[in-house]
């Protein structure tokens, strides 16, 4: 046995590992400290030398960018669709996961095993085009949002983390007095918060990330989230690398705040979905 | 427990939004695609239009060209649009094509989504022949064609052209070697926009003509067999193109986009720039006091054949057939279509006019003059893809290296072909 | 089998099938019934227009998809392209996620800021990570080619040849995503008891050997979560492949092609293509089919190993 005490020393290995992680963060953070820097350039500087660092950095891309397209409202509109649709998801989610976990409507296995086949269906893109046509919702928030009411996974992970909850509560609850609705969002809301935090993130973050359906669905562009309004800034004005670079940034930095003050509940989100999932 | 109220709460504040986007008056949505000159003066217009008809806003949509086809169709299927900006009818199948796709816009009337527009009495202004041509089917109009580009020509730098002693080439000898005076003083002999994929495809398309003045026969020739993308004509277009591509257009050519391009070439970083006509005024945009003029593709040996243009028609306005403002799209093509509007809208798009009495007079008109008698249609306009065709059956200078992995002229010719071939025969 | 439901009186037996509809409807209406009607359209040539005269052609898109002339070698590619697409991003995303994710549970400093660093472009979403890194990429003296200029050589990064240009959206896939795999790997570490490592050090083992024979199979169950997630994930995965290199031959995965094909977007005919929605749903319904032998084949494979390490 070697060394037998612990002493506190850097070891090699600790000090190989923060190298290697010093890399890799400057792989992570090059390309936005990149668009920082082209940011603040003048369009001359950039078409000169793109990489060289600004000598005297200046604020008029930001100027221009927030003049050219309205950022803030797309912010705005990524953020309303998010919420909305998470939170009305939620709400019918846990409804239809509750009695199919307990068992308290017939077919409840039938039911549960639709969902948890939904990973391995076909691509739904089309129809759901015909749909929208059809129900007259092309291009409007209402029939953005509806397309993210749904998510099958959702359900699978609520109702695996419901049936861990004993069945004495809801005898006893019954006993009680106490209604059905009332019980649900009384006591198994509070009581499955910790899936409830990682369906609600896992759902957040890819409506939140979705380019391809606003492409398809909103045209107005007081309708578009963050994701649909930069490419369509990038469509107009992609010959301008440094307005751009503005546009970008001025629309990292409020997502970044919001993920720092969240971060502890995304984390915690992921990763409970995936103990359950 | 807060969390009911909390989630009411939150949908009431997603649904207050939607109470934003009531309406007033009539507006009249309005889809164009990506085109600096063209995106200025529709906005320029349609402010001169609203202040003659108070009750009605227009709302101008932009996207880039690649997406309008999909913004046109979608949009129009779904009612949410209603005047559209679609290049002129192309691509028709003709008789001798089996087994090809409809172009979107006989799908389109076909759905009855199309208004027709025939007898409309803005159409008097217009060229009949360009009326028939980029707009009609069937014996009736569905498309105001507003004018033709030429894209086989090639801007140059006069100045630069003078400072080392270039002549504008007449054969392709000559452009190589002018290419190659002005590498060896340190200027990009071409730039084009690469990131987009189609300007290294147009530049290459003066080629193409020149090897083939009639493009028309070049597309049943394919058809038929008679021409084949691997003949020995077809082998010099694609050693040409070759040339083109690795040798003539600057290297990290595909980091500029198809906007930016005028603009690089506007500055003097390169002497030439090969790109359709539609560009001129985003150089004279760019650089006013620039001294620059516009060739048409030296493609052939032989000056003789390198006197010809090829363009398309451009853009042109389709009506919603579903449209609920009917009467404030004709207003607006009625008001578009005046005289003295129209030629405000040439003179600001450098567009080739489509209808008799407007003229180009820009230094781009002066330039092209000489050569419009000799104007045809391009050959992406009139060629259909047979089903089952491979993705190398076209005459693209953008698959050579560095745009993409072909080296070798002779392979990829024989590569085009077969995957001609194999659209041609699976359909007999 | 139903279970006694003991709420409210006789009358509220309903109740809970009552509220279990509106979320069940919505599922029916929006997810399931659509994947359904997939199906039943690639049997038709239906444009997608409403208003087009449509026709039942039965088999004949697959035919067309698959075997007609060269599309079947086209459309091979792609399919080639969709796996390595999908093989590319499980591996080095599974990988690269395990290494930090061990790397940082060694409560080094600042591991905060670096989990931070790590976990942000999941979060950016697929637009900014997109134009951030073609800026990157900018092959006109960006930093990218001026490392590579150090190294004597020259690129057109996205804009060069194909392979290469599909070789460096799929590397940002991966940087854009690895987040959430270091997060899930993270959180299976730190179920892993410290003393059962230590136990492992002190009797002798390196590193290694700890990591690889007490480590490592405990992990299964976070590793066949993030195998699970990247495989079907990144099969299906195709907006990044969108944004920044958009509808170009030589780039394409399958969830591309079937976009261009549904919404009139193709490279060999950008302005007069029309919407072909059936014959886009019989590609969807190939995708479907490729997804269910590899996801399937994944999962078997997984609860294999699984039960083999876990006992």
């Amino acid at each position: 046995m070697s060394g037998a005490t612990r002493a506190r020393p850097v070891r090699p290995a600790t000090v190989a590992s923060f190298a290697v992680l010093v890399v890799l963060a400057a792989v992570y953070l090059g390309p936005l400290l990149t668009v920082v820097n082209v940011s603040l350039q003048t369009r001359q500087e950039f078409s000169l030398n793109p990489t060289a660092i600004v000598g005297q950095p200046q604020l008029t891309n930001f100027v221009t960018a927030w003049n050219k397209a309205n950022f803030p409202l797309y912010l705005r509109n990524s953020i309303l669709y998010t919420v909305a649709a998470t939170s009305l998801y939620i709400l019918t989610a846990v409804f239809v996961a509750f009695p199919i976990a307990r068992r308290y409507v017939r077919g409840s296995g039938f039911l549960f095993s639709l969902f948890v086949v939904a990973l391995f269906l076909p691509y739904a893109l089309i129809p759901q085009f015909q749909l929208m046509l059809h129900l007259r919702l092309y291009n409007t928030p209402v029939g953005y949002t509806l397309l993210f009411l749904v998510d099958p996974i959702g359900i699978v992970i609520l109702v695996n983390y419901i049936r861990s909850i004993p069945r004495e509560l809801d005898e006893a609850a019954a006993m009680d007095g106490s209604g059905y609705v009332r019980f649900v969002m009384r006591v198994i809301f509070p009581l499955i918060r910790p899936a409830l935090a990682s369906v609600i993130v896992l759902h957040a973050i890819g409506i939140w990330n979705e380019y391809v359906t606003p492409l398809i669905y909103l045209t107005k562009k007081t309708y578009m989230p963050i994701t649909r309004g930069l490419m369509v800034f990038y469509g107009q004005y992609g010959n301008d690398w440094t307005t751009l670079a503005a546009a970008i940034l001025m629309l990292t930095l409020p997502i970044a705040a919001l993920f720092l003050v969240l971060q502890r509940w995304i984390y915690a989100g992921v990763l409970q979905g995936s103990v359950r999932g | 427990m807060k969390n009911g109220r909390f989630f009411v709460a939150l949908v009431l504040l997603a649904a207050l939004p939607l109470c934003l986007f009531a309406q007033g008056k009539v507006t009249l949505e309005l889809l164009i695609h990506q085109n600096a000159p063209l995106v200025d003066y529709i906005n320029a217009f349609n402010e001169k239009f609203q202040k003659q008809y108070p009750d009605i806003t227009v709302d101008v949509s932009v996207v880039k060209s690649d997406e309008l086809a999909t913004s046109t169709q979608t949009r129009l299927t779904a009612n949410d649009v209603d005047i559209i900006d679609m290049f002129g009818f192309a691509q028709g199948i003709q008789p001798y094509m089996k087994n090809a796709d409809k172009p979107n816009w006989q799908t389109l009337i076909e759905a009855g989504l199309l208004m027709d527009l025939t007898g409309q009495p803005f159409l008097k202004y217009y060229d009949p022949a360009a009326i028939r041509d980029a707009g009609s089917f069937n014996g009736k109009v569905y498309e105001v064609n507003t004018g033709r580009y030429a894209f086989t020509g090639v801007f140059y730098n006069k100045d630069l052209f003078a400072k080392y002693g270039v002549k504008v080439p007449t054969t392709w000898g000559q452009l190589v070697a002018a290419c190659d005076t002005f590498k060896k003083n340190g200027i990009a002999p071409m730039t084009a926009g690469g990131k987009d994929g189609w300007p290294v495809l147009v530049a290459g398309y003066g080629i193409l003509l020149a090897e083939y003045p009639d493009q028309a026969a070049l597309v049943k020739g394919l058809w038929n067999g008679t021409i084949k993308w691997n003949d020995a004509r077809s082998l010099d277009m694609w050693k040409k193109m070759q040339v083109l591509a690795r040798d003539m257009i600057e290297p990290g050519a595909s980091g500029i986009s198809f906007d930016a391009a005028p603009g690089r070439f506007a500055s003097g970083a390169a002497a030439m720039y090969p790109a359709g006509s539609w560009d001129a005024p985003a150089i004279e945009t760019a650089n006013p006091k620039m001294n620059y003029g516009y060739f048409p593709m030296p493609g052939s040996d032989k000056a003789a054949d390198n006197k010809y243009l090829a363009g398309k028609y451009d853009v042109g306005w389709i009506v919603a057939a579903k449209t609920e403002k009917k009467d404030a799209a004709m207003k607006w093509l009625a008001f578009f279509s005046k005289p003295e509007n129209y030629q405000a809208y040439v003179n600001a798009t450098g567009i080739m006019p489509t209808q008799p009495t407007a003229k180009l007079n820009t230094v781009l008109g002066r330039e092209v003059a000489p050569h419009l008698a000799n104007f045809r249609l391009g050959y992406e306009l009139l060629w259909v893809n047979p089903k089952g065709f491979g993705q190398w059956a076209q005459p693209n200078a953008s698959f050579f290296k560095p745009f993409n992995q072909w080296d070798d002229a002779r392979k990829l010719a024989d590569q085009a072909q077969a995957d001609l071939d194999a659209g041609l025969n699976a359909n007999r | 089998m139903r279970h006694a439901f003991h709420f409210g009186g006789r009358g509220s037996r309903f109740v809970p099938y009552l509220l279990l509809l509106p979320g069940m409807l919505l599922y029916l209406l929006i997810s399931l019934g659509p994947s359904l009607a997939t199906v039943f359209y690639s049997f038709t040539d239906a444009s997608g227009l409403i208003g087009s005269p449509t026709k039942f052609v039965g088999l004949s898109n697959y035919r067309e998809f698959l075997f007609l002339g060269q599309n079947a070698r086209d459309n091979a590619e792609v399919l080639v392209r969709t796996l390595e697409f999908s093989v590319l991003v499980t591996v080095i995303q599974t990988g690269l996620g395990l290494f930090v994710a061990a790397l940082l549970n060694q409560r080094l400093a600042a591991t905060n800021v670096f989990r931070t660093v790590f976990f942000m472009p999941v979060i950016l979403g697929v637009t900014i990570v997109g134009l951030t890194w073609t800026l990157f990429l900018y092959p006109l003296g960006g930093p990218a080619q001026k490392v590579l200029a150090l190294l004597g050589g020259h690129s057109e990064f996205l804009g060069g040849p194909p392979f290469q240009a599909f070789l460096w959206v799929t590397w940002v896939q991966i940087w854009a995503n690895m987040g959430v795999t270091m997060i899930i790997f993270l959180g299976g570490l730190q179920t892993i008891p410290s003393e059962l490592v230590e136990a492992s050090r002190i009797d002798g083992a390196s590193g290694w050997q700890s990591f690889r024979h007490i480590t490592y199979p405990l992990l299964t169950p976070s590793l066949n979560t993030n195998l699970t997630l990247a495989i079907i994930g990144s099969l299906q995965a195709w907006q990044l492949l969108l944004v920044m290199k958009g509808v170009t031959n030589g780039t394409q995965v399958l969830g591309l092609i079937i976009y261009a094909i549904a919404f009139g977007r193709t490279v060999q005919n950008p302005t007069a293509v029309a919407m072909r929605q059936g014959y886009g749903a019989a590609a969807s319904v190939v995708l479907f089919v490729l997804v269910l032998i590899i996801g399937m084949t994944a999962q078997f494979l997984m609860r294999r190993r699984e039960r083999r390490v876990l006992g």
